[in-house]
C-alpha cells in the first residue's frame, strides 16, 4: 500500500505537466476575452457619419454581406500601427470595412484619415462612446467581423498584428 | 566585440558546468575544484560584462538597446541589467554557480561521495539553464545596425524596492535547488552509506527561505509604493507563484528540525525539498511562458515556454520517480506525543501543505477550465480570502503554542504556568488596540490577539535567554508576530475614498481632513510631472502633513505612472493617489487611510534578521560536524 502511494507526486506532476503543455502548444492568448457577443445578432444602433449626411441605422446596413466593424481613435496610438492591416482588408473584395470613431474629435480625424489613407467604406461617430457600451468594446482598437445574415463571428482585442490579420482572413474566407 | 566575448563566456561556463557533471560523477576532485571555480568566474564574468554595458549605455548589445536608454539614472542602468528577461536568466544562473560553491566549499574526505554527489546534481540543473539562456534568451544579441539611444526601461520598474527584489528573490527560488540536489543524492545513496544529509540541506533551506520572505516582502513594497493601488497584496499568480516555494519552504524548515532530533519525517522532507525547487521552476515558468497574464508577464515567447517545461518534466520526473522507488528506505517509525514540540510542527507542516495545495488550485484553476472547458474564468481574492485565510489562523495558533511545550512530551499540568506571562501581555495589548480602532470582526479579533500572542511570547522568551531555545528562531517568530499585526490591521481597519476634488476644497478620511492646495508640473530626470500639493489636518487643526502625490509622464517609453504619496507612522499610513481631472472639474483623488501597514515591513525585516542568525548557526553546526 506504503509503495503504490508514493508514485502518486509523479502522477500528480506529470498530470499538470501536460496541461501546462496542451496549453503551451494549443493557439491561444491569454489577453483574449471572450464576447458574450459571438455568435449573436449585432447590438441595434444609430449613428452620425463623418462624411455623409445621412443617418446609419445598423439594422439596415449591417447585412448581406461581410462587414469588419473597427473601433479606433485618432488618440489611440496601436490604431495608427494596424492601420496598414486595415487599408489591407479595404482592398480586399467582397467585405466592407466600417470605423467607429470612439470619443474623438472629428476635425482631428478627417485629418488623420486624409494623412493616413481612408480605409472605410464609412466613418460613425460615437462621440460618449455609448456604441462602444453596447458592444462590449473593452479597449481601442477593437476589430469584429460580422457576416450576412448580421451575426458576430469574432472578435479581437488590442491591434491587429500579422498573426491576426491572417486568423480574420480564414474567418473572412470561412463565412464567404 | 562585447557580444563575441559575452557569448564565448556564456560557452565557457556551459562548458564547465557540463565538465562538472562528468567529473562529479567520477569523483575527481582536482577537477571538481577546476570546474566548480570555473564555472563561478566565468558565469560572474559574463554578468559583469552584461552589468558594465548598461553602465556604459552600450547600444550595440540588443538587450542594453531595448531595455535602456542614455537618460537613465545610473543605479536603474544596473538594476535593469535584471529587469528584463534575458538578464534576468545570467543573474539566475550566477546566483546557481554562487550555491554551487557553496555546497563545493562543504566537500571532505567524509562526505565526498555525497557531495559530489550533489555537485552532479547542481551541475545538471545550472546546464538547462545556461542551455536555455543560450538557446532562447541570449543577451548578448547584436544589435544592428547601432543606435543612438535605447528604448528605455519601463518606468514602473525603476523603483528602489524593486531594483534589489529580484536578485533576493532568486537567492530564494535558487536555494531551493541546493536543497533538491541534497534531497536526489541523499535517495541515490546505498543503504550502507549514511550521511546527515539534514544537516547539509538545512542552512540552504534557511537561506532560501529567509530571502525568499525579504524577497516576497519588497514585491509588496514595491506594488504598495508604486502601483498605487493601496494595497500591497494582489494574489496576482505570479505574487502566488513565489508564494507557494515560500509556504513549502517553511514546512520543509520546519520539519527540518523534527529530522534532526528525531529521525522521524525523513521521507516527507526529502520530498518537500523536491517540490519546493519544482514550484520554483514552474514559477518560472508560468512568468515567462506567457501562459498567465499578470503585472509581472516578460515578452512572451512559446519555444521558451516548451523549453522550460521539458526541463521541469526532466527534472521533475527523475527526482519524482526515484523518490518513488527508494525513499522506503527513509520510512522511520519514531513516533512523538501530538502534543509536544515535534507535535506543532507537524501540524504546522500539514498545515502550510493544505495552504499551499490551495493556492496552487486557486492559481491553475482558470487553466483547468480553460484546458477541459474553453471558458474564461478568473480567480482571484475572494477564493484566496475564503479558503488560504481561514487555515492560516490555526497554523498561526500552533505556531503561538508550539515552540513553549517540550520536546517528546508536555506535562499538561505545567504549561499553564509557562504561559501566564504571555496571555496577560497579550490581554493587556489587545485591550490597548481594541481600543484605539474600535472595530470587532471575527477575523480582526482573532489575528490581532494571535499577533500579540506570539509576540509577547518571543518577546518573554528572548528576555529569558533560554538555551532550549534558538534565537534566530525565536526573532524570526517574533517578526511573523509583527507582520501578521500589519497584516490584519490594514486588512480590516482600511478605509478608502475616492472623490473628485477642486483647488482650495476639502474632504475628510477618518479623523483627518485634507486639503488640496495646488497643482505644479514639475520635471524629474527622464519623466515630466503633474505634481498635487495636499495639506492634512488632524482633528485639532494641526498640520499633520504635506503630501505631494505625482502624475509622471516618461516621454521616452510613452508610459504614465502614478507616484503614491503616502504619510506613514507607527498606527497608521495615510496614501494619497492624484487621479485624472483638469482645473475646470477638479482632479479625481483617491486616498487609503491604511493602519498599521508599517509592521508589515518592520515584521518582514525582523524575519529576515532571525534568517541570517539561524544560518550562522547552523553553519557552525557544520563545522563542527566535519
Amino acid at each position: 500500500m506504503k509503495n503504490k502511494l508514493l508514485i502518486l507526486p509523479s502522477i500528480f506532476f506529470a498530470i499538470i505537466l501536460s496541461i501546462f503543455f496542451y496549453l503551451l502548444i494549443t493557439e491561444r492568448n491569454p489577453s483574449e476575452i471572450p464576447s458574450n457577443l459571438l455568435n449573436k445578432n449585432v447590438p441595434f444602433f444609430e449613428a452620425e457619419s463623418l462624411f455623409k449626411n445621412e443617418k446609419f441605422i445598423s439594422s439596415q446596413e449591417l447585412k448581406n454581406e461581410i462587414i469588419l466593424v473597427n473601433f479606433f481613435a485618432t488618440w489611440c496610438k496601436p490604431c495608427r500601427d494596424e492601420h496598414v492591416y486595415i487599408k489591407r482588408f479595404s482592398n480586399k473584395k467582397g467585405i466592407k470595412v466600417i470605423g467607429i470613431n470612439y470619443k474623438d474629435n472629428s476635425k482631428k480625424t478627417i485629418e488623420w484619415l486624409k494623412n493616413l489613407g481612408n480605409p472605410y467604406s464609412d466613418v460613425l461617430i460615437d462621440k460618449n462612446g455609448r456604441i462602444a457600451i453596447d458592444w462590449g468594446v473593452y479597449g481601442i482598437p477593437e476589430t469584429f467581423i460580422v457576416n450576412s445574415s448580421g451575426i458576430i463571428k469574432y472578435r479581437h482585442v488590442g491591434p491587429i498584428t500579422n498573426k491576426i490579420y491572417k486568423k480574420i482572413n480564414l474567418i473572412i474566407n470561412e463565412n464567404e | 566585440m562585447t557580444t563575441y566575448l559575452g557569448n564565448f563566456l556564456l560557452s565557457l561556463s556551459l562548458f564547465f558546468a557540463i565538465s562538472q557533471f562528468f567529473v562529479s560523477k567520477k569523483n575527481k576532485f582536482k577537477f571538481i575544484t577546476i570546474t566548480v571555480n570555473g564555472l563561478l568566474i566565468s558565469s560572474l564574468l559574463s554578468f559583469g560584462l552584461l552589468m558594465y554595458s548598461h553602465i556604459i549605455s552600450d547600444f550595440s548589445i540588443l538587450n542594453v538597446f531595448q531595455n535602456s536608454h542614455t537618460t537613465k539614472p545610473l543605479f536603474y542602468k544596473i538594476s535593469g541589467v535584471w529587469g528584463n528577461h534575458e538578464g534576468s536568466m545570467l543573474l539566475w544562473i550566477l546566483v546557481l554557480t554562487i550555491f554551487n560553491y557553496f555546497i563545493f566549499k562543504l566537500y571532505n574526505k567524509y562526505n565526498s561521495v555525497f557531495i559530489a554527489k550533489t555537485l552532479e546534481i547542481q551541475a545538471f540543473i545550472t546546464t538547462g539553464f545556461i542551455l536555455f539562456t543560450i538557446l532562447t534568451s541570449n543577451p548578448f544579441q547584436r544589435m544592428f545596425p547601432e543606435q543612438a539611444n535605447g528604448l528605455g526601461f519601463n518606468p514602473i520598474l525603476q523603483d528602489p524596492a524593486l531594483a534589489i527584489h529580484p536578485p533576493l528573490l532568486y537567492i530564494g527560488y535558487v536555494g531551493f535547488s541546493a536543497a533538491f540536489s541534497i534531497s536526489v543524492a541523499t535517495l541515490t545513496l546505498n543503504n550502507n552509506e549514511k550521511v546527515p544529509w539534514y544537516n547539509y540541506m538545512k542552512p540552504f533551506v534557511l537561506a532560501a527561505w529567509t530571502f525568499l520572505t525579504i524577497g516576497i516582502a519588497l514585491g509588496a513594497v514595491w506594488a504598495y509604493y508604486e502601483l498605487g493601488w493601496g494595497g500591497w497584496w494582489f494574489w496576482d499568480p505570479v505574487e502566488n507563484a513565489s508564494f507557494m516555494p515560500w509556504l513549502l519552504g517553511t514546512a520543509l524548515l520546519h520539519s527540518l528540525i523534527i529530522v534532526e532530533k528525531r529521525k522521524s519525517l525523513q521521507a516527507w522532507v526529502l520530498l518537500l525539498a523536491i517540490l519546493a525547487f519544482l514550484l520554483s521552476v514552474i514559477g518560472t515558468f508560468l512568468v515567462r511562458s506567457g501562459i498567465l497574464t499578470s503585472v509581472h508577464t516578460f515578452a512572451l515567447d512559446p519555444s521558451r515556454g516548451i523549453y522550460i517545461l521539458a526541463f521541469t518534466a526532466l527534472l521533475g520526473g527523475y527526482s519524482l520517480v526515484l523518490f518513488g522507488k527508494k525513499s522506503k528506505k527513509y520510512f522511520n517509525t519514531n513516533y512523538f506525543a501530538l502534543f509536544s514540540r515535534e507535535g506543532s510542527i507537524l501540524i504546522n507542516n500539514i498545515l502550510m501543505t493544505i495552504i499551499c495545495a490551495t493556492v496552487f488550485l486557486g492559481t491553475i484553476y482558470p487553466l483547468l477550465i480553460e484546458a477541459f472547458t474553453n471558458n474564461k474564468i478568473s480567480v482571484g481574492e475572494p477564493y484566496f480570502n475564503s479558503t488560504a485565510v481561514p487555515i492560516m489562523l490555526p497554523a498561526i495558533l500552533v505556531m503561538g503554542v508550539g515552540p513553549i511545550l517540550a520536546w517528546s512530551k508536555e506535562e499538561k499540568s505545567k504549561i499553564f504556568k509557562k504561559i501566564l506571562p504571555s496571555v496577560l501581555l497579550t490581554g493587556i495589548m489587545s485591550v490597548l488596540i481594541f481600543s484605539i480602532y474600535q472595530s470587532y470582526s471575527f477575523i480582526g479579533i482573532a489575528g490581532i490577539i494571535l499577533a500579540f500572542w506570539i509576540i509577547s511570547n518571543n518577546i518573554i522568551l528572548l528576555f529569558k535567554k533560554n538555551k532550549n531555545f534558538s534565537s534566530g528562531m525565536l526573532i524570526a517568530h517574533l517578526g511573523i508576530g509583527f507582520l501578521i499585526l500589519g497584516i490584519t490591521g490594514s486588512s480590516i481597519w482600511q478605509e478608502e475614498k475616492i472623490t473628485r476634488l477642486q483647488i482650495d476644497t476639502s474632504t475628510q478620511i477618518n479623523k483627518y481632513n485634507i486639503v488640496f492646495k495646488e497643482i505644479n508640473e514639475v520635471k524629474g530626470p527622464n519623466y515630466v510631472a503633474l505634481k498635487g500639493n495636499f495639506t492634512v489636518y488632524d482633528e485639532k487643526k494641526n498640520i499633520i502633513t504635506k503630501l505631494e502625490p505625482e502624475n509622471r509622464y516618461y516621454p521616452i517609453t510613452n508610459s504614465f505612472t502614478t507616484e503614491a504619496s503616502i504619510h506613514t507612522n507607527l498606527a497608521r499610513d495615510l496614501y494619497l493617489v492624484l487621479g485624472e481631472g483638469n482645473l475646470n472639474k477638479g482632479w479625481v483623488v483617491k486616498i487609503y487611510y491604511n493602519p498599521l501597514v508599517i509592521w508589515i515591513w518592520i515584521g518582514a525585516l525582523i524575519i529576515f534578521i532571525g534568517g541570517i542568525v539561524s544560518i550562522n548557526n547552523n553553519l557552525r553546526k557544520i563545522k563542527i560536524l566535519s
